[in-house]
């Protein structure tokens, strides 16, 4: 009987792998077509089924009408990397606060600061967007990248305190204190003891900032247009009839590639046990 | 903690994120309010006052309306699925798989990819004489099927893509939270001889309450903002059979320029959003661990 | 050097944690601090710390105030119950730590922390991480860190209490002699044994609820307890309380047994009191009370037999093994001459105690 269900767990297992891959494979295949391979139809198998060529991933630097990818990429990581950063240090802060203190103004307490700092995340970006754009247009901080960020971190400090909160408050309290006692102000016990213990929860931190930034599509659509261009927002143009699947297909797999390191680092934490303190 | 000359310090961890969060959040918020008791549209572009006349319009506005029940029936169907989809999958490489770490890794990796991105290439794979779908369950008989141009598969597309992209998550949550599980009532049920079914049921999903919970208010959350894969997939189309409330209140705001009326549908949106999940949030609370959030 | 506490309170919502706790501790003694859990001790120890904010009350160092220091300026070393170390640091830099934020030189450094390593019995393990030690070390390296210190004033909070009796009986003689060689520092030290207390205190005080019942030496405590909670807290197993009845010539207790009496309570004016005797002073007999045995153990060469009598439930702690099932007919004897008296209501103070000099 065992046998039987061990058989069956493997071909869910394959069943969902398979689903998984599927979108992948197929832009694979797509991206080495020409117009041979789309038009009688789905074909799935180079040489045997259809002539691959190298057009899809050469337009991607520009020859042949294509786009240009590599701009977008580098937009991308500039606004992600330093919001993130910026959301990670400030967020962190501020749930170290949360953590360990008690906040007191008039009948806000701690618990109603983390719901303020969550309930961020159930802002549709929709109630923003307009707003956002008057405001960077009167700072003139339109279609730039500076202005992205500053909205980036609006969307990610939430974040980086949900997670740090959950994970400093799994980290002993009499550790902050005993760095006190040995001669360390709260700042000097949040550096010097606290913070070392806390990288597993950090990176997971970072790890979410970044997926969550890079992967926006509203934001930089509403709010930027010629001069920054985030990779969504790149892509996402890219969807019309006009553009060929072979195209399309390249420049959407080499912009979802650099996440796949993210899942590895997410991958590792996860099967060493970190993420217990950090996700709850 | 003792509170000796504690302030300046607790002041100086906690203010720097919040104020920045305030500065950059707070006048977008007042302003949409503002804005929603004016009648800026696209022919007179200018902040007048009309009073509550965009929320009366709002109230008697049915496609509004249709556009909520619509995201709520989406919205909840989709996180529905990837609950049980994602702790399926957590427990089947939970223990004792071979090369479980990589298919950990494997079943990873679509929350990590672009979401609108993958909506492009899915595109392509919903064509229905072009591309993959259609073909390749025309090989076990099924199909075809109007994947983007009828209003039923509309939906069932934007789910099939949504629970693509987003089951990996509840997966993730719901198997770290498996992993910090303690040993000790799994063996006590061994020896007491439960089988798979019975530890399940009185072991494993008791005591993965709580992340549960986590899991699906945050996946909740962040599905009531469905509107990308929309956009990319069918335009809220055909029709409005995929029409969501973000999308709505995008057509009307960024494409029709309606700007006051849009934003009072998104504060109304707003509100209801932060009523409801609050109160879902409760009651699976109460319901599933009892006692006080 | 003193350290003067003068009317300490705290109260969080309904519950008193400090009531009005004043005590003075000079240079070179260790005082124990004993009570129950809950007694405050902890509180105590966080609120001369300055981990813990009071309602009132000021602490003076040598006369002067440091109520408004912050616990980072305050010179105070501090063992935890729970083993608590810098994970990330390997041994030698936990010990080190405290040195560090103070500037001393490397050297200086080097020096210190080896010697107390040494002292603790640690010397080598300094490229260790606390992770891998044993409950005990972790223990000696957070003691080593305190000691290294040479701080004005050092406090351990039950630091034995989270290791295993065979060690707590080991560490307990060495920290007798390592504490007993900080001649320059005000110790306190917390727990809940009175054998820990007896043992290690020059100084001994009995807390309950928030309040301090009774500062003396250990034999002061031990041999006149001012109150029946300070009997309770400061013998183990916790002294025998009976209600009774002192007439003209005799001691009636609940349910009609009589003792003579005892000439140190012959002064006492008739009424009733609480009559206390020790565990370890009742005796087997055929005269005084009968009993059945309602629970026994035997722990190391000694009995401890609880017994159910007309009196009410007594705990009794003989001498060898006597084995007894459940239900056995048992004597008792009191021994009148061992008898304490304590006042019925009140704050049940002592009124009259048996001679010092006898046994156990």
């Amino acid at each position: 009987m065992t046998g039987f269900f061990t058989f069956l767990k493997y071909l869910a297992i394959a069943l969902w792998s398979a689903f998984v891959v599927t979108p992948f494979l197929w832009a694979l295949t797509t991206s080495f077509k020409t117009a041979n391979g789309i038009t009688g139809g789905p074909t799935y198998l180079p040489w045997l089924q259809y002539e691959p060529s190298l057009n899809g991933w050469k337009s991607l630097f520009g020859a042949g009408g294509g786009i240009d990818i590599v701009a977008p990429y580098i937009d991308s990581l500039i606004v992600t990397g330093s919001a993130s950063l910026i959301s990670i240090v400030l967020g962190t802060l501020a749930a170290y606060g949360l953590s360990r203190f008690t906040y007191r103004a008039g009948f806000v307490k701690n618990e109603d600061l983390i719901f303020f700092f969550i309930s961020q995340r159930i802002m549709p970006p929709i109630v923003l967007a307009i707003p956002f754009f008057l405001m960077l247009k009167w700072l003139d901080l339109l279609d730039s990248k500076l202005g992205l960020i500053l909205v980036y971190v609006a969307l990610l400090l939430p974040i980086a305190v949900w997670i740090m909160v959950d994970f400093f408050n799994n980290v002993p309290r009499q550790i902050d204190e005993m760095a006190m006692l040995d001669g360390c102000t709260p700042i000097e016990a949040f550096l010097r003891v606290v913070l070392p213990n806390s990288l597993p929860g950090i990176i997971v931190a970072g790890m979410f900032c970044l997926i969550f930034g890079w992967n926006d599509f509203f934001f930089a659509f509403t709010l930027t247009f010629t001069d920054t261009q985030l990779l969504p927002v790149a892509v996402v143009a890219l969807n019309s009839s006009v553009t060929p699947w072979w195209s399309l297909s390249a420049s959407a797999l080499i912009s979802v590639a650099p996440l796949l390191l993210v899942a590895f680092v997410v991958e590792r934490f996860l099967s060493r046990g970190n993420l217990a303190g950090a996700i709850r | 903690m003792g509170e000796t000359g504690l302030r300046p310090y607790k002041l100086a961890f906690l203010l720097p994120g919040l104020l920045t969060l305030l500065a950059i959040i707070l006048f977008p918020l007042l302003f949409t309010v503002r804005v929603s008791a004016s009648g800026w549209d696209a022919v007179t572009p200018e902040l007048s006052w009309v009073g509550g006349r965009n929320y009366a319009a709002l109230w008697a506005d049915i496609r509004f309306w249709q556009s909520l029940a619509r995201l709520g029936g989406m919205a909840v169907g989709t996180v529905l699925i990837q609950y049980v989809l994602g702790f399926a999958l957590a427990l089947l490489v939970w223990h004792d798989v071979k090369a479980r770490r990589l298919f950990r890794l494997l079943f990873l990796i679509p929350m990590m990819t672009t979401p609108v991105i993958m909506s492009v290439i899915w595109r392509t794979i919903f064509h229905e004489s072009l591309g993959p779908a259609n073909d390749l369950l025309g090989l076990i008989g099924l199909g075809p099927y109007q994947w983007l141009t009828s209003g039923g598969w509309a939906v069932v597309s934007v789910m099939i893509v949504e629970i693509w992209q987003w089951t990996p998550f509840m997966f993730l949550l719901l198997l770290a939270g498996l992993i910090s599980l303690p040993r000790e009532p799994f063996l006590a049920a061994s020896i007491d001889g439960a089988g798979p079914l019975r530890t399940f049921f009185n072991v494993t999903f008791p005591l993965m309450a709580t992340v549960s919970i986590g899991a699906v208010m945050i996946r909740l959350i962040e599905a009531s903002k469905l509107m990308e894969t929309v956009y990319v997939l069918t335009s809220g189309g055909p029709g409005t059979a995929t029409e969501t409330s973000g999308y709505y209140i995008y057509i009307k705001g960024l494409r029709d320029f309606d700007i006051g009326y849009a934003a009072s549908l998104s504060m109304t949106y707003l509100v209801i959003m932060i009523v409801l999940l609050t109160l879902v949030g409760k009651l699976l609370h109460r319901a599933l661990v009892g006692g006080r959030a | 050097m003193s350290l003067q506490l003068n009317d300490l309170s705290l109260r969080v919502d309904a519950v008193v944690h400090l009531d009005g706790v004043s005590a003075r501790f000079e240079r070179g003694r260790l005082t124990t601090v004993i009570g129950r859990t809950l007694a405050g001790k902890t509180t105590l120890m966080r609120g001369i710390a300055g981990l813990q904010r009071l309602d009132r009350g000021a602490l003076q160092l040598d006369g002067r105030n440091f109520s408004a220091l912050p616990a980072w300026r305050r010179d105070i070393a501090m063992v935890y119950q729970q083993f608590i170390n810098y994970p990330h640091l390997n041994v030698f830099e936990n010990v080190a730590f405290p040195l560090r934020r103070k500037g001393l030189s490397d050297a200086a450094i080097g020096k210190r922390v080896r010697g107390v390593l040494d002292k603790v019995g640690l010397g080598g393990f300094d490229a260790r991480r606390p992770a891998q030690l044993s409950g005990g070390q972790q223990q000696r390296v957070a003691l080593a860190r305190a000691l290294a210190r040479e701080a004005g004033i050092l406090m351990l909070d039950e630091p034995l209490v989270n290791l295993d009796y065979k060690l707590r009986e080991q560490l307990r003689g060495e920290f007798r002699s390592l504490l007993a060689d900080q001649t320059d520092t005000i110790v306190l030290y917390n727990t809940t044994e009175p054998a820990e207390a007896m043992l290690l205190g020059d100084a001994v005080l009995v807390m309950h609820e928030g309040r301090i019942l009774q500062a003396g030496t250990p034999p002061d405590v031990f041999d006149r307890p001012a109150f029946m909670q300070v009997a309770a807290v400061v013998n183990d197993p916790p002294m025998n309380f009976i209600q009774g009845r002192k007439q003209a010539h005799g001691i009636e207790l609940t349910g009609g047994v009589r003792i003579g009496l005892p000439a140190h309570l012959s002064r006492l004016a008739t009424g009733d009191y609480w009559f206390g005797i020790r565990a370890s002073e009742l005796r087997f007999g055929s005269n005084c009370l009968n009993g059945r045995v309602t629970f026994s153990e035997v722990s190391g060469s000694e009995t401890f037999l609880y017994v159910d009598t007309v009196a009410g439930a007594l705990t009794a702690q003989v001498e060898g093994v006597h084995i007894h099932a459940l239900g056995d007919s048992v004597s008792i004897d009191i021994p009148a001459d061992r008898l304490f008296a304590f006042e019925i209501g009140g704050s049940c103070c002592l009124v009259g105690a048996p001679a010092t000099g006898a046994q156990a």
